[in-house]
Order: C-alpha cells, then sequence, then structure tokens
C-alpha cells in the first residue's frame, strides 16, 4: 500500500480529536448559540450522539475492508467506475474542506492578532507547515500531534478553570428555554463537524490493531464533543445567553475578560498559540487524506510528489469565500446539509449496504 | 520537477518576508491610549478625547518625577472611528487602545444615547471587553483632563478606583450583557470632578491648593441605552443588596442601648436571592439577602459583648439594610419605572414561558410588581476589645 | 526531506541535462594518489633472513629516527640472531629491558642447556619458553609487522624464521584520570575518560563485571589505523542494532579519525538537521549507564569522548547526577532544565514579537516602562536583539578560545558589563539585554550538544518573529517540532517516550521515577529482556510491603 507507517490507538484518537476541535471551539459557539441560545450546550451532545452515529458506521464500514482506505473500498463495493466517481467527489470534499479550514485559520489570525496582514501569508505558512508534516509520511503526523496535542488541551482547560471567577451559573439557566427544536436546529453544525470522522477511513487501515477501530472513532467523538461542549459552556457562562451570541469567536472573547489577582491578565495569547498548534495538525489531517487519496485515485505508487501541488491548490481554494461574513454563513448554513447528507453519513450508509447487500468483504467486525 | 516548484515557492514567499512586515509596529510609534472619553458636542458631532500614557514618565530609573504622565487631546467627527482619524492628525503616533482602562461617557452623550459610540469598542480588536465603563456627570473630557496623586494618571486613578468595587463598577461586556437582555436594564457608574485632598509640598508659601481629583459617586441609570437619572451612594448601596453584588462595604446603626450613639459593622460575606411568584395576574418577588459582618467601631460605652446586645445589633442592621434596599426600589420603581435589579432575568428563570408574553413589556410589570425584602443579618467577630475602657459596671 | 541546495545551483546556474554529473568525486587517476592509502608493499610477507626483514622495515621507516632497532644473540648460541624493534616513546623501556632481553639473553641458559636449540626450534622455544612478557602475538606480513611497531608494540625478529613475535609492552605518557571538564557534576564519580583507550575501556569493565559486556575492536583511518572499540551488553541490547552499528562503521574509509566527532559525523542519521542523533559522554558511569539501557558506546582512541547511540532528545534533558540524588528533588530540577531549554529557545522571539507585533500581551506598567527604555534607542527591537545575541555569542566563542588567565574576565559578567555600557551609550534598551542575558544563561542548564542546536534555531525563530510575530514564531516552533518528529537515531524514533508515547517510558521524562519504581528498561531501544528489577522494591517495614 501507499502508506508504510503504522499508527497506535491512543495516536489514532489523538489524530481525530485534532482533526475536528482546533477550529471547532472557536467558530462553532457563535453559530450554535444563535439558534440555541444558553441551550447551546446540548445541542452539542445532541451532536455528539449523532457522531457517535457516524462513528460506528464509517468504522463498521472499514472493518468490513481490513487494510482498505476509503478509495480502495469504494471501487471493491461499487465497481470501478462508479468507485472512481465517488472518489473524485471525496477528493473534493476534502480539498473543499480544507480550504474551507484554512480560510477561517487566516480569519481568526487575522482579526485577533495581526490585522495588516494579507490572508495569503497566513494561507502559504500554514500549507507549508502542514505540508512538511504530511509530506513525511502519516507517523510524523501523528507524532507532532502527540507531542503538541496534550499540551494545548491542557492550557486550554487551566484557562477554562481561570475563566471560572467569570462564570454564573445563573447565565446558563433557564434550561430548555425556547424548547427542543432550537437545539435541533443548534445542533447541525456540530454534527457536521464532528461527522467529519468519516476521514478515519484514511487511517484505519494503517492502525496497529486494526479491530480497535470503533472504539478509537468512539473515544475520538467523546473527546471531542466533551470539549466543545466545555468550551461553548464555558463562553455561556462568562457573556450569558443573549450576548454570546454577538461575538465572531465567542470563546476568544471569553478568554480576554480573564483577570485574576489584576495580574493574571491578557491571557488570550495562551489560547492563539495553543490554537495555532491545533491548526496546523488540523490542516495536516485533511492535507493528508486529500494527498494520500489523490494518490489512490491516481494509481501512483508515492503519494510525496502530490504535496506541493494540492499544497497550492488549497492556497488557491481558500481564496473561494470572499470574507468572513460568506465564510460563517457558508459554514453556518450551506455546509451542514452538503456534509452530512452526502458525505459523512450518506455515502458511507450506501457504500455499507450495498456491501452488505452485494456480500463484499469480510464480516462486520464489533 | 516538483523539486523545482517548491524552490521557487520558496524564493516567493521569502521576498514576501523582505517586502516589508504589515503588523509591525515599534513600540515608540504607538500612542498608549489609557483613558478614553466620549461627548456630544453641541453641533451633533462626537468627540472623542483620549489620554495618552507619556512613556518617559514611567521610566522604572525615577524617570518621572515632576514631569507629566499624560497627555489629553481630543478631536471630533461623526462617529468615533472618524474621531479617531480627526485625532490622527494631531497625534504623532497610531492610536493604541490596548491598553484604556477606562470608557468614559459625556453626560449629554449617554442622553443622546451609548448605543452610538459603544459599538466601536466592541469590534475592534484591540479595545477590551473588560475596559470598565464610567458616565460622567457633566462632560467626560473633564474627567480625563483631571490630575491625579496617588498614581500616574487619572484614567489609571478611576481604573483602579472603580476595580475595588466600592460602589457598581460595571465592565463594558457586562454594559453590554445588561443592554442586550430583556430581564435587566443597564446601570453604569457616575464619576465626577471633585476637590479632595492635598499634597502637602515643604516650604511653600502659600497654602497647597486642593486639588481635583475623580471621585466616583453612585450610578447611572438607563433605559435601553439612553441615560434617564441618577442614584446616589447610598441609594447605590440598596441597588446593590437588591443585585446581589459585592456585598462589601460597612453599615452604621445606632447602638442598641444608647441610640444617639453609633456603631459600625463592616460586611464580610453576602448573598442575595430573587424568587419571583406569578399567578397569571399578580407579580411578586421575595428578595432573601443574608449578610454577615464583624463590628469595628462602637461610639457608646456600653458593653456589647452580650448575645441579646448581638442580637438587637443583627436586627438593626437588618432594618438598616432593609430601608437602603427599599430607597433604591423605589426609586427604580416608582421614579425611573425600569427594572435595573435583573428582576427580569429571575422571573425568566422561573416561569419560562409567561416570560415570552412579558418580556415586551417587563419594565411596566416591574414598576406594579410587589416586593418583599428580607433580611437576615449576622454579626460574627467583634474585634479585638470585648468591651470599651470606661464601660459603666452594672 | 527537500535538498534545496541541488535544485537551487540547477536552477541558478542553468544547468540543463546531466542532473547529478557534476557531483561525483573524480576516480582515482594517478598513482601518486594512491599511495598512503595503499602503499606498495601492502600485502607482502616477511623474509626468513634476518637482514632482509631488517633492511626492508629500515627503508619503510626511513627518517623516523624514533623507531629503535635492537640486534642481539639468542642466550649462548651465538648462531640465533635476534633484531627488537621499538618505537622510543610508545613501547615500556621497562618490559624490554626485563622481560624480552633479560629472559632472552640471561634468564634461559639457567633453565635450559642452549646448544640443544636450533635454529629451526628457536622460534617456538622463545615463544613458548623463552619470553617473559604477559601478551604476544605473530604475524607473517609486513604490514602487520609496521602497524605494531608504530602502535607501540615491540616486535622480535628471529633470524631464519619469517614470521614476527608482536610483544605488547606498550607504555607512554597519558593524561592521568581526572574531573571531567565537559560535565562537571556535584554527585557522582568524577572519574573521566582519559585518552589513551584500554584505560577508558579499563573504566567500563571496572563498572560491569558481567561476561555479556563485550568489547570488540576495530581500526578506523587509512593514516591513522585509530583504534575504535564497541561496547554492548549482550541479552540486552538489540543484536540489529550492534549489527547496523558495526556495519555503518565498516563503510568508514577516510584517513584520518582523530576525534569521536568524525566518526559521529559518518555515521549520523541525518546529516542535515541541526539536532545531533549520536551522542557523546567523558564520564565512564554515564556511558555505563547507558550500556545498560541497551545501547552501543563507541570509544576511539585519541580523545576523552565516547559515543552512544541511539540517541533520544530526552537524554539532553537528563545529567548523570540526576539519578544519583533522590527522585523529588531532581524531577524539580529537570523541570527547571525543560523550562530552561524553552527560554533558550524562544525567549528572544518572544521578546521581539510581543514588543513589535503584540502589544496588548503585555501589563500596561510593564509595557510602559520598556516603552520608556525604548524612546532612546534608535534601532528597532528586532535589530537590538539580533546584535546583542551576536555579541554574546562573540564573547561566548572567545571566552573558550583565550588562554586561561585572561579567560575568566571574558565570562558572562563580563558580557552583562559590556550590556550595561551599551544601555549607557543609548544602544539598545535594558530590557533588551536582560532579556539576551537570561537566554544565554539558560542555554547552559542542559546538555551542551543539544544547546549548540537551540543557539542556532534561536537565530531562525528570532528572525521568523521579527517577520510574523506570534505567527511566525509558532510557526517556527512548528516546523521544528515536526523535524524532530522525523527524526530517527539508529531506527528508533528520537523523540520517543514523548512522541511516539510509550507509556511506562515517561516516567523518566521529566519526572523522573524513584528507583524502586523503574522496573523496566526503555521499550523501544531493548526489544528483548525490558525487565530491569524486581518490583516491590519500596522501602518499607516488613508486614507492609506490597507482595510480589
Amino acid at each position: 500500500m501507499l502508506e508504510q507507517g503504522k499508527i497506535d490507538a491512543k495516536q489514532a484518537i489523538m489524530l481525530m480529536v485534532s482533526m475536528v476541535l482546533p477550529t471547532a471551539i472557536l467558530t462553532v459557539p457563535a453559530i450554535t448559540v444563535q439558534y440555541a441560545r444558553q441551550d447551546a450546550w446540548l445541542s452539542v451532545v445532541l451532536a455528539t450522539l449523532a457522531g457517535l452515529l457516524i462513528a460506528w458506521l464509517v468504522a463498521s464500514l472499514s472493518l468490513r475492508f481490513p487494510g482498505k482506505n476509503l478509495f480502495e473500498l469504494t471501487e471493491e463495493i461499487l465497481g470501478k467506475v462508479p468507485g472512481k466517481v465517488i472518489g473524485l467527489l471525496y477528493i473534493w470534499w476534502f480539498l473543499h474542506t480544507n480550504a474551507l479550514i484554512m480560510d477561517e485559520f487566516g480569519g481568526f489570525l487575522c482579526v485577533a492578532i495581526m490585522p495588516d496582514t494579507p490572508h495569503i501569508i497566513f494561507f502559504l505558512v500554514g500549507a507549508i507547515v502542514a505540508g512538511y508534516a504530511v509530506r513525511n509520511g502519516l507517523e510524523v503526523l501523528s507524532r507532532y500531534n502527540q507531542l503538541f496535542l496534550p499540551f494545548i488541551l491542557g492550557l486550554l482547560f487551566v484557562v477554562f478553570l481561570l475563566a471560572a471567577k467569570d462564570m454564573k451559573a445563573a447565565r446558563l439557566l433557564p434550561v430548555f428555554d425556547a424548547g427542543l427544536i432550537p437545539i435541533v436546529k443548534g445542533s447541525a453544525v456540530p454534527a457536521s463537524w464532528l461527522g467529519e470522522i468519516v476521514i478515519f477511513t484514511m487511517i484505519i487501515p494503517y492502525l496497529n490493531k486494526p479491530k480497535q477501530a470503533i472504539r478509537v472513532a468512539a473515544l475520538a467523538t467523546l473527546f471531542t464533543g466533551s470539549f466543545l461542549m466545555v468550551s461553548i459552556l464555558v463562553a455561556l457562562a462568562v457573556f450569558g445567553p443573549n450576548l454570546t451570541g454577538h461575538w465572531v469567536f465567542p470563546t476568544f472573547n471569553a478568554i480576554r475578560v480573564i483577570s485574576i489577582a489584576n495580574f493574571l491578565e491578557r491571557l488570550e495569547s495562551v489560547l492563539i498559540a495553543a490554537w495555532m498548534f491545533g491548526g496546523f495538525a488540523k490542516l495536516g489531517v485533511f492535507y493528508y487524506a486529500a494527498v494520500l487519496g489523490s494518490a489512490q485515485w491516481l494509481g501512483l505508487k508515492d503519494y510525496r510528489p502530490l504535496v506541493a501541488p494540492v499544497g497550492l491548490i488549497l492556497v488557491g481554494l481558500a481564496f473561494l469565500c470572499p470574507n468572513i461574513v460568506n465564510l460563517l454563513h457558508f459554514i453556518a448554513s450551506g455546509w451542514p446539509p452538503y456534509a452530512i447528507i452526502v458525505f459523512e453519513a450518506g455515502l458511507p450508509l450506501l457504500l455499507l449496504v450495498v456491501a452488505m447487500a452485494r456480500g463484499k468483504g469480510g464480516k462486520a467486525v464489533d | 520537477m516538483i523539486k523545482k516548484i517548491a524552490v521557487l515557492l520558496l524564493l516567493v514567499l521569502l521576498t514576501g518576508l523582505l517586502g516589508g512586515c504589515w503588523s509591525r509596529k515599534e513600540i515608540t510609534e504607538v500612542a498608549i491610549v489609557l483613558g478614553t472619553g466620549v461627548d456630544w458636542t453641541n453641533d451633533g458631532r462626537i468627540r472623542l478625547t483620549v489620554q495618552i500614557a507619556r512613556p518617559s514618565a514611567f521610566a522604572a530609573e525615577g524617570g518621572g518625577g515632576k514631569e507629566a504622565a499624560s497627555w489629553v487631546v481630543s478631536a471630533e467627527g461623526k462617529t468615533v472611528e472618524d474621531a479617531e482619524r480627526y485625532l490622527a492628525m494631531k497625534v504623532p503616533r497610531d492610536i493604541y487602545w490596548g491598553h484604556s482602562i477606562i470608557l468614559v461617557i459625556g453626560e449629554e452623550m449617554a442622553k443622546k444615547g451609548t448605543g452610538m459610540v459603544t459599538n466601536f469598542f466592541q469590534r475592534d480588536r484591540e479595545p477590551r471587553e473588560i475596559m470598565w465603563l464610567m458616565v460622567a456627570k457633566g462632560e467626560a473630557k473633564d474627567i480625563l483632563e483631571t490630575e491625579t496623586d496617588l498614581g500616574k494618571t487619572s484614567a489609571q486613578a478611576a481604573g483602579f478606583l472603580t476595580r475595588m468595587k466600592t460602589g457598581y463598577s460595571v465592565q463594558l461586556r457586562e454594559y453590554a450583557e445588561m443592554l442586550a437582555s430583556k430581564g435587566v436594564q443597564p446601570v453604569v457608574t457616575r464619576v465626577e470632578v471633585k476637590e479632595a485632598g492635598v499634597t502637602p509640598v515643604p516650604e511653600q508659601e502659600e497654602k497647597p491648593s486642593r486639588h481635583k481629583h475623580v471621585e466616583l459617586s453612585g450610578v447611572g441609570v438607563f433605559k435601553e441605552d439612553k441615560l434617564i437619572g441618577w442614584l446616589n451612594a447610598s441609594e447605590t448601596r440598596g441597588l446593590l443588596w437588591l443585585k446581589g453584588e459585592s456585598e462589601k462595604g460597612t453599615i452604621t446603626v445606632p447602638s442598641p442601648g444608647e441610640p444617639d450613639k453609633e456603631v459600625s459593622i463592616k460586611i464580610r460575606r453576602g448573598s442575595t436571592k430573587v424568587i419571583p411568584e406569578y399567578d397569571g395576574e399578580n407579580l411578586r418577588f421575595d428578595v432573601m439577602v443574608r449578610v454577615e459582618g464583624d463590628m469595628v467601631e462602637q461610639q457608646s460605652r456600653e458593653d456589647l459583648a452580650k448575645p441579646e446586645k448581638i442580637k438587637a445589633l443583627e436586627s438593626a442592621i437588618a432594618g438598616e439594610i432593609t430601608k437602603r434596599a427599599t430607597v433604591a426600589l423605589e426609586k427604580a420603581q416608582i421614579e425611573y419605572g425600569v427594572d435595573i435589579f435583573g428582576f427580569g432575568d429571575a422571573f425568566h428563570r422561573k416561569y419560562k414561558k409567561d416570560w415570552q408574553e412579558l418580556k415586551d413589556r417587563w419594565d411596566e410589570e416591574f414598576a406594579r410588581a410587589e416586593v418583599n425584602i428580607n433580611v437576615e443579618a449576622r454579626v460574627r467577630e467583634i474585634g479585638l476589645l470585648t468591651k470599651r475602657a470606661g464601660t459603666p459596671e452594672k | 526531506m527537500i535538498n534545496f541546495i541541488k535544485p537551487l545551483r540547477a536552477v541558478l546556474l542553468g544547468r540543463g541535462k546531466g542532473k547529478g554529473r557534476g557531483s561525483n568525486p573524480p576516480a582515482a587517476s594517478k598513482p601518486e594518489d594512491v599511495g598512503l592509502l595503499s602503499p606498495a608493499w601492502k600485502d607482502q610477507v616477511l623474509s626468513p633472513n634476518l637482514e632482509t626483514n631488517l633492511r626492508q622495515i629500515k627503508a619503510i621507516l626511513n627518517n623516523c629516527s624514533d623507531v629503535i632497532y635492537r640486534e642481539f644473540v639468542f642466550a649462548q648460541n651465538e648462531q640465533i640472531r635476534l633484531a627488537l624493534i621499538y618505537t622510543d616513546g610508545l613501547a615500556s623501556k621497562g618490559q624490554i629491558s626485563d622481560q624480552i632481553m633479560r629472559a632472552l639473553s640471561l634468564e634461559v641458559p639457567m633453565v635450559v642447556s642452549c646448544q640443544e636449540i636450533t635454529k629451526a626450534r628457536a622460534m617456538e622455544f622463545i615463544k613458548q619458553r623463552g619470553l617473559c612478557i604477559h601478551q604476544i602475538n605473530e604475524t607473517g606480513k609486513l604490514q602487520d609487522t609496521i602497524q605494531a611497531i608504530l602502535s607501540g608494540d615491540t616486535v622480535l625478529l628471529v633470524d631464519g624464521h619469517a614470521t614476527a613475535i608482536i610483544n605488547g609492552a606498550r607504555g607512554w605518557e597519558a593524561r592521568s584520570i581526572t574531573d571531567p571538564e565537559s560535565e562537571p557534576t556535584v554527585r557522582g564519580s568524577r572519574e573521566s575518560f582519559v585518552e589513551t583507550i584500554r584505560v577508558n575501556t579499563s573504566l567500563i569493565r571496572r563498572r560491569i563485571k558481567s561476561p555479556n559486556l563485550k568489547i570488540e575492536a576495530l581500526k578506523l583511518g587509512e593514516v591513522t589505523d585509530t583504534e575504535v572499540v564497541i561496547a554492548y551488553i549482550e541479552g540486552i541490547v538489540n543484536d540489529k542494532l550492534v549489527a547496523e552499528v558495526k556495519s555503518r562503521l565498516e563503510r568508514i574509509k577516510v584517513d584520518a579519525i582523530l576525534e569521536s566527532g568524525y566518526i559521529e559525523e559518518l555515521i549520523e542519521d541525518n546529516p542535515w538537521s541541526p539536532f545531533p542523533t549520536v551522542n557523546h559522554t567523558e564520564k565512564p558511569d554515564r556511558l555505563v549507564a547507558m550500556l545498560l539501557e541497551g545501547r552501543v558506546g563507541i570509544i576511539v582512541d585519541g580523545t576523552p569522548f565516547a559515543l552512544t547511540v541511539p540517541n533520544l532528545f530526552v537524554e539532553y534533558l537528563q545529567a548523570p547526577e540526576d539519578y544519583y540524588e533522590r527522585f523529588l528533588f531532581t524531577s524539580a530540577v529537570r523541570l527547571t532544565r525543560f523550562l530552561a531549554m524553552i527560554i533558550s529557545l524562544t525567549l528572544p522571539g518572544l521578546y521581539v514579537a510581543v514588543t513589535s507585533f503584540h502589544f496588548e500581551l503585555l501589563p500596561t506598567t510593564l509595557l510602559l516602562s520598556i516603552a520608556a527604555q525604548r524612546e532612546a534607542v534608535p534601532f528597532p527591537v528586532f535589530v537590538g536583539v539580533m546584535i546583542m545575541e551576536i555579541t554574546f555569542e562573540i564573547l561566548r566563542e572567545a571566552g573558550i578560545r583565550l588562554p586561561r588567565p585572561i579567560g575568566q574576565a571574558v565570562s558572562i559578567v563580563g558580557a552583562l558589563v559590556i550590556g550595561e555600557a551599551a544601555i549607557r551609550a543609548g544602544l539598545v534598551a535594558a530590557s533588551t539585554v536582560i532579556v539576551v542575558a537570561m537566554t544565554g544563561i539558560a542555554s547552559f542548564t542542559f546538555a551542551y550538544s543539544a544547546s549548540i542546536a537551540f543557539r542556532l534555531l534561536r537565530f531562525a525563530l528570532t528572525i521568523l518573529s521579527a517577520a510574523f510575530g506570534l505567527f511566525g514564531l509558532i510557526s517556527g516552533l512548528a516546523i521544528i517540532g515536526i523535524h524532530l518528529c522525523t527524526l530517527r537515531s539508529f531506527g528508533v524514533p528520537y523523540l520517543s517516550p514523548i512522541a511516539p508515547t510509550t507509556g511506562v517510558d515517561l516516567k523518566d521524562v521529566i519526572f523522573r521515577a524513584p528507583w524502586w519504581a523503574m522496573l523496566s528498561r526503555p521499550r523501544l531501544i531493548v526489544r528483548k529482556d525490558q525487565k530491569r528489577q524486581e518490583q516491590g522494591l519500596k522501602p518499607a517495614p516488613p508486614e507492609t510491603r506490597p507482595k510480589k
């Protein structure tokens, strides 16, 4: 196969967490709160459940075809031509999502710390750093992730704790204020993000012990969902339901509020630094999926030469949304249905059903 | 081939590096704003006043001395950002908002509506959400142009005063939160310029003159974003009790056995719970206040270290607090007709559905509501003395 | 890894066809080129005639005035002529006189009637009964004979036999065993390696008295013929590792190995990385500890620095006395070292980023204080930091090179004094000097090899920070992090046990577990026997001891 490296369960879980969390804690809270107000955290709980379903679906699909990644198994299930078509769709989806991520990456950094810098610098540097990791293979990407993710999450958690002084539980009440519907509406966006676990199909073949796939996917989804829920809780408890939705990046502003003993202030630098490391990791995972998929699709022996061209395409695509309003609007309303229905749940479900119907692949391992 | 592309890409990036670093600013090219003031001028423009730090006065190695620590400058424009543009013509450096501690809104401006000016400070990334918001009695400009003797600039003095939370202190984000909710109307700290204290200077011929300093005295009451009135310092205490915030302070009551002499109790801890009761027609709020304090001063000479005396003291405290709270409540309900205590939010938490009906006319409902204030006071410690010297033996 | 140099050259100089052609070294064409590495007499053997041998040897070793030729006869049989050849200064003259000459000339007649010993039997007799020396070897080749003479052995030629007896009677002036100069410690052994390889191996043997400690010898360097020794503990070490080390060493065909650093550069995994993948040490106890963890040691004659492979990044956080002092204290010290590492890498960059781009990250009073200092300074922060950094590096290098009496003056204190003067002159701000001094001092807390790497990278990070602020700094750190993740040292990932995380090995990274908890050897280096000690060794009263 194309990828020679192997990663173990811990690394896979961390990789999947990194795949969703960094941009999620920044952009998702505002969107979810706009729908569900103080129940936004319940939306995330709902979304995590949905994410678990998708994770189970995706892992089961992959386990029927041990050692084969997404592109290989689509061809096997549906035949060469339809398989190639679906493969191409997925490549497009990986690239597009990655471009969106890059846009968020650049957008946030631009607003938060360096307003005069043109976006292309963020895109280029992001592509270069992520590309460097991808070029060196899956093992290096997951090692880099293993190196920085605990540190990022630990720091963030400490910062959240420090915000406790400004949090008031009363701001989270009353629960179920507007009923169930807004909560469900608000869960669409987090669910679509958590559903990105479909990328796991590209990674499962390279697990040390493939049988742990379901466990890995479930744990990753649970962890991501919980952390996202905590970050939304923090933002809500600091600003209240009315104000939280007004910020573009509520968690960022929530951290700016922290002031302990009149000395421990200005901690948003921690968030920014931690988030940058996470951002590179997230870019890296999608980048890797796109590169590996493209190499698979083109029938190449090695995916390394594709790293640079894919990077250039990404940078180009990142300019699709002309401004942040467009970007946020797209993420809030355009992306969830297109992502969930087609790529995250729809196609994998289709593939699984067809596989079972045609009797392809080994028995599903529970 | 790919290597060549990568190399060319790298060269492009490098030239980008050399081309200039966009967001870089030298510290010496930046005007650090410590305090901001916004006023409404007579001809309908917004006057922006900034107090800019003069760094040489802040040098660690005693560079300060008699040098002025700040420079106050104003400019007018249609919006805040517009005024900033005109300010840039007078200030030789980039204006940097990241360290502004206070935002003072002039009285006229506040009456016109703060919504015209606060948006800039929330949208732009430099000003911080934890800036202390204040309303000036008079013009914001005067506040910033005052001197101060403890601390280097009046902005810092006002900022640190607010931070101590002796009265009601509100940050920009808390104000925004109050504004965004229909269940509470905003109140903002009032600041004014008064004479206070003297800095003695050796060998001066005339008597040292009294300086004008900034002082925090009460709050301004808002309906939506427009200023409609004031509460003075003691009414503000009542406000604090009803809102359940910052329960520190002192209560002075007549001594139980000698009513013409006073006893002071310092409040250490307190909590307030507001319980709404609504039966579809009548709205009632039960406010439960719990207070704990220590006796710190006694003018009378009786022996207060007796349980029954302490009990009497406690009920006197409860009465005093109830009185203050009632005064503030009446002012809010009767004179201004706005719910500045957050009873609406409490109601929302308990009666989700009813809130949806009432929320658009909440202030009227609030003005009609019945409020019972119930205070429970405890005196815990009495300091180091049991009784005073000269207490008559019984 | 993308190698930029070749394609950059190709692009810029327009070398079109023949992409790699200009880069191979020219093939050996002239005979003189081959001389030193492959002499004409390489495969020659000795002749039975003593005169011939002596003539040949004298011809090869002409103009070597320190080679001494002593001809004499065997005891009372004047027919048997002998010749001793040795290098003055390398051979132990006392042993030659007593154990070779005296034995052969005086003591043999006391034992045996020499008339019985014929020329033909002389060699056998001498080898078995004649010599009183403790170590002998035999050889028929001329090259081995020459090598032996030049290594300090004494060669005994017997007339009528085509073999030479090599007596191991070496003795020369060598440095005595003293304190290690590059790795001072507070607690622990003060012995350090010296330049003589046999002394060094003896220091290792003394500490590991197990027969599994193997010491294999080989010679490297065509001209210098340096003795190199590979040490490892069989049963603990991974056999593939030993095989790999040997194969890499055997690839080395250079003319000189003067220091272990030569070997290091020839066997390391990633020559382009600023981080070393081969570690070195001057202390025998440290080397022994490494061997016990499954590593291989390479000791080189002529230098007290021994190499150890594989090398992990965490070794640079560790110092030998970490294991001699108690664990609570050493864990705290390691934490300090870790912080110092981060400071030495990022502090100047952070300072430049925060004071040029992100003023909101500083507290107000600090910002105003720095602003006040910078009012009088003409250069931007970045330029000031670079000036001070470069000055600091110059001072540091000068401090090492200056002769001892003067060297004391040019120390860190000296650097600070210069910094103070620079502040007075208004060239740099006080805060810049403090930042640079702090960075410099922090870089001394951990191992020197890593601090060199960090010194280089620090400059790169500062430049990135000056260009892109915090974003540049973090991107640079991310790239360094990714680079560290790609490194492997002899097959072991460089950053283990942190990434990939092998849980149980984390007990020795920042927090050092007490000795009674160190139950296993590093998992990725040692594949076989990982159990280091028994469980349940924690000191406790007998009844409460944990059961096995």
